[in-house]
């Protein structure tokens, strides 16, 4: 009977984990705002700049942004490994997308790249975050350049906003963050992998 | 006082990490952990029980445990799994007939309790033979897509040439300097 109650309560109040997938071309900056959102949310400071190498295969972390649980997916951007990318894509409540701006050059590429992702009907109204990143580089392109380039002005129906961030210093990285929960929270999308989940 | 004195030696002195080589007979564990400790390649015979050595990188000593492959003996891999840091499992890249028996025996490990913790490496081996798959086609075939939890690399390696084996080391010895501090 205990159990049975016990097993109740936890389903009622129990904290729904967020997964959010992290893409983005390689040097894009994906593990350095992986390690800055960790010493930002965390009791653990994440890694210094200098100290992180290329992603080869997945780094995960875990933070409480705003009461909710996240589980993140930070994926390697060279181009061989972004055949995976897909695999992650039916189990992510939202996707995070990391532009370097200090590379007008390959702007292209990356909306190539974010183009493939949310084609897919596996992400269907996964709300969309694409972090400018390296605002704190002299020269950078302005984010609504980015706006522009990855053609986000005719994007589908899916929540989506272009922030501007430095994953070197953290500016704009918790307003950036605090939008993604609440999209989150009010989107089709969750409900839709939590009916799934009780499915199974 | 010596709590104190013992990180005083973990800041300066080398930190040491105990690593299990597995994978399937004929991988090539044996040609990596050689290749690792010697720096040359070495005429191996099937492995029954295991090679154990240290190999000391970028400060840390890796006590590195290489493991037999051959199907009788994979059940005496359990044996060595507590305090185990890190799995370095090796995939041959060539023999894409068995990927898939690899792949069951790879996720039976990640399945492991007392392995729950230990970082995930895998070396897509033997990348100088001709047909050898490359690492996102070693990772599709593995599954490294169904982790989810936990963090994993893998670096497309060759023991004859020497390639690829010290890339995945240092991934190991950042991760483990992270989780240390």
């Amino acid at each position: 009977m205990f159990s049975l109650l016990y097993g109740f309560w936890e389903y009622i109040f129990r904290k729904e984990e967020l997964r959010v997938l992290m893409l983005g071309l390689d040097k894009a900056g994906k593990t350095n705002l992986l390690e800055r959102l960790k010493t930002l949310y965390t009791d653990t400071p994440g890694l210094e700049s200098d100290k992180v190498l290329p992603t080869v295969g997945l780094n995960v972390g875990r933070l409480d942004v705003n009461k909710a649980e996240l589980l993140l997916w930070d994926l390697g951007g060279q181009p061989g490994l972004r055949s995976i990318w897909d695999k992650y894509y039916a189990d992510s409540h939202g996707v995070i997308f990391v532009v370097d701006c200090t590379t007008p050059a390959r702007l292209d590429e990356a909306k190539h790249a974010l183009d493939g992702a949310l084609g897919s009907r596996e992400l269907f109204g996964a709300p969309l975050l694409v972090m400018a990143n390296k605002q704190d580089v002299e020269g950078h392109v302005p984010a609504s350049e980015i706006t522009q380039s990855l053609g986000l002005g005719i994007i589908d129906g899916r929540p989506c906003r272009v922030q501007p961030i430095s994953a070197h210093n953290g500016n704009g990285i918790r307003e950036a963050m605090r939008w993604l929960v609440d999209e989150i929270g009010a989107s089709d999308r969750k409900l839709m992998l939590r009916n799934r989940a009780g499915a199974q | 006082m010596g709590l104190w004195l013992s990180r005083l030696v973990g800041l300066f002195g080398e930190k040491e990490a105990r690593i299990l080589v597995l994978g399937l007979d004929n991988a090539g564990k044996t040609t990596i952990l050689y290749r690792l400790q010697v720096g040359e390649v070495v005429s191996t015979i099937p492995t029954i029980g295991f090679n154990v050595e240290t190999v000391t990188y970028k400060n840390i000593k890796f006590q590195v445990w290489d493991l037999g492959g051959q199907t009788s003996i994979r059940p005496y891999w359990r044996c060595y799994y507590p305090n185990t840091q890190a799995i370095i499992y090796v995939v041959d890249s060539s023999d894409t007939e068995r990927i898939s028996v690899s792949a069951g025996e790879f996720h039976a490990i990640l399945d492991e309790d007392e392995l729950k913790d230990a970082l995930i490496l895998v070396y897509a081996n033997k990348q100088d033979l001709p047909g050898a798959l490359d690492d996102a086609s070693v990772a599709e075939g593995l599954g490294l897509p169904k982790i989810k939890s936990r963090d994993w690399a893998i670096f497309k390696t060759s023991a004859i040439k020497g390639e690829g084996l010290f890339e995945g080391l240092d991934w190991l010895s950042s991760m483990l300097k992270t989780r240390r501090r």
